[in-house]
């Protein structure tokens, strides 16, 4: 069931598009990775699912609640963290989030304020100033100010930006604690190691969608797959015995390595591995060489610039 | 649900403001300079130039206005009819109070939300546009109202205290109290109103704080018209001026909720 629909969303300032006809579905209990560089739209499209700035054109149901007509019962089903935590810090942490709860209907702020700032592992330090946190509390903080009131869907701006890689690190483990959790979460990063960790599908972004898939599909998209076999005193007979295989379609030979190119490696790799084997090679490696996201996000963008 | 999310807003606001010392101050200590201030102008007005000031001709027609709006001048002697005129002044001076707490309160509570990335988050919240509004009015607006009585009690105990008791009277007229009862709070919800929507428009405090200025020059145009003695408010002009700010009251509210575009504050203002 589509906890997301978004069908043609387009934003422009002035003259200025900022977002293009995009359309997307986000499955309930799904991760949806939000990629794309600075000023591609992220942000813009994250205001306007939240309710916090209107489309100039195309419509989108978060929820079961369309945009931008229905936005107060829109905001007590979502929660959103800025891109700027954005604290009262004089306040302390259980005042800030006192404050953020008095606006929801339905929930009993205290029990759930002890929850998150628990969950958060800020409960210690809950009397303190949020003046006096440092950015990676004030992130967590912020997390727990957008499951106070326990939201189906969460929308992520940066979560990580900013943050030393032990903050950052305790901000993914959340993430996937929340997905673990089954709410929706639409996750805009920079960050694409991480997108690969904790989002399902992956959707790149530049003003326009470039593209929306597993990481899996987006890979077998955009490059071949290759399977590296490290063999000892790798030659020719070993080469002209993998070449022979049905399956293979190119093979490269560099010092002891053999990379043979191919359509379905989990299928095939037995055959392979046998066929090197019955050649007289002796291997010492066998593994999947696996394009990094980057170099899929980095393609898409380029393939962009240059059309 | 609106009331608690307005009075939630509310609290928040008055916690911020009487958390900061210079805010605090701005509300508790400033109105009183102004009114102390003032009152040292009249006293040395009337003790150095009392009685030549009354030979001046402008002041000859006011004190003459004077004298038919409050008849019992005429039996005062010396330097106290022009004493009374300018006592009488302080029933639109003392609106000058809620105009600039106003400048010094809401115009902050706005920007400085979107500074610190505050507004976003509350504008994901369901709070309403009118509810955020009317609770960050309120916030300043209150407090502003009760001081400006507060002050306007203590103004007429230093009377007193400074030994002119005897004018208390003339100063305590239904004007008086149609001002302090029925136009300070009308004028208090207008400079709360403009301070908004200044903090809707401008990307900072300052330039906010100069739509709020606008509310000041025709204070200060009141004052001028009547020691200059070429009008005098009356109960009914006075009756007819509130009703007719109340009139703008809500207008500017409309206005106010309309300016505030959640969407060019979010996106607009920058860090």
């Amino acid at each position: 069931m589509s906890v997301i629909e978004v069908r043609n969303l387009t934003k422009k300032f002035g003259e200025r598009m900022a977002v293009e006809d995009l359309s997307l579905q986000v499955e309930e209990g799904e991760v949806l990775g939000f990629l794309g560089p600075n000023g591609a739209g992220k942000t813009t499209t994250i205001r306007m699912l939240a309710g916090i700035i209107a489309p100039s054109s195309g419509t989108a149901i978060v929820a079961g609640h369309p945009i931008p007509s229905d936005i107060e019962r829109l905001h007590e089903a979502i929660g959103l963290l800025t891109e700027s935590p954005g604290f009262y810090d004089r306040f302390s942490a259980r005042r800030n989030l006192e404050f953020f709860a008095g606006f929801y209907s339905d929930i009993n702020a205290t029990v759930q304020i002890e929850k998150y700032l628990k969950l958060m592992g800020l409960w210690d330090r809950r009397e303190n100033r949020v003046g006096t946190y440092s950015k990676g509390m004030k992130q967590r903080l912020a997390l727990a100010r957008a499951l106070l009131h326990e939201p189906k869907v969460l929308f992520l701006d940066e979560p990580t930006a900013g943050l030393d890689p032990e903050a950052a690190q305790e901000v993914r483990e959340l993430i996937k604690r929340l997905s673990g959790e089954g709410r929706t979460i639409f996750l805009c990063t920079h960050n694409l190691t991480e997108a690969e960790q904790l989002c399902h599908r992956i959707a790149v972004i530049r003003t326009h969608l470039l593209a929306l898939d597993t990481g899996y599909n987006l890979r077998n998209r955009f490059f071949r797959r290759e399977i590296i076999i490290t063999v000892q005193d790798l030659n020719s007979a070993i080469s002209e015995a993998v070449k022979k295989l049905a399956f293979v379609q190119e093979i490269r030979m560099a010092d002891n390595r053999l990379t043979v190119e191919l359509n379905e490696p989990e299928q095939n790799r037995p055959e392979l591995v046998k066929a090197v084997v019955d050649a007289g090679g002796r291997i010492m490696e066998v593994f999947e060489n696996k394009q990094p996201l980057e170099e899929i996000y980095l393609k898409l963008i380029r393939e962009e610039s240059e059309k | 649900m609106s009331r608690k999310r307005i009075l939630n807003i509310l609290i928040k606001e008055w916690r911020v403001l009487f958390t900061d010392v210079s805010s605090m101050m701005i509300v508790t200590f400033l109105p009183f300079l102004i009114i102390g201030q003032m009152l040292l102008y009249v006293w040395l007005a009337v003790n150095f130039a009392g009685d030549k000031a009354m030979d001046i001709g402008v002041f000859q027609n006011a004190l003459a206005k004077l004298q038919v709006a409050i008849p019992r001048v005429a039996d005062l002697s010396g330097a106290e009819p022009f004493l009374v005129l300018l006592l009488n002044q302080f029933t639109i001076f003392l609106l000058l109070i809620p105009v600039m707490i106003a400048m010094n309160t809401v115009t902050f509570s706005i920007v400085d939300e979107k500074l610190s990335g505050s507004l976003e988050a509350l504008l994901a919240t369901p709070v309403r546009t009118w509810e955020l509004l009317l609770g960050k009015a309120l916030a300043g607006a209150i407090p502003s109202l009760l001081m400006t009585w507060l002050v306007a009690g203590v103004f007429l105990l230093v009377l007193s205290l400074m030994g002119w008791g005897n004018l208390v009277g003339m100063v305590l007229t239904p004007v008086w109290f149609l001002s302090l009862f029925l136009l300070t709070p009308a004028i208090t919800a207008l400079s709360f109103l403009l301070g908004i929507i200044g903090s809707s428009r401008a990307k900072d405090a300052k330039s906010a704080q100069n739509i709020v200025l606008v509310v000041i020059l025709p204070l200060f145009g009141l004052i001028a018209l009547q020691v200059t003695g070429i009008a005098w408010l009356n109960a009914l002009s006075m009756l007819g001026l509130a009703v007719l700010l109340i009139i703008i009251d809500f207008i500017v509210l409309r206005i106010a909720v309309r300016l505030f575009q959640r969407e060019s504050i979010v996106v607009k203002w920058r860090q």
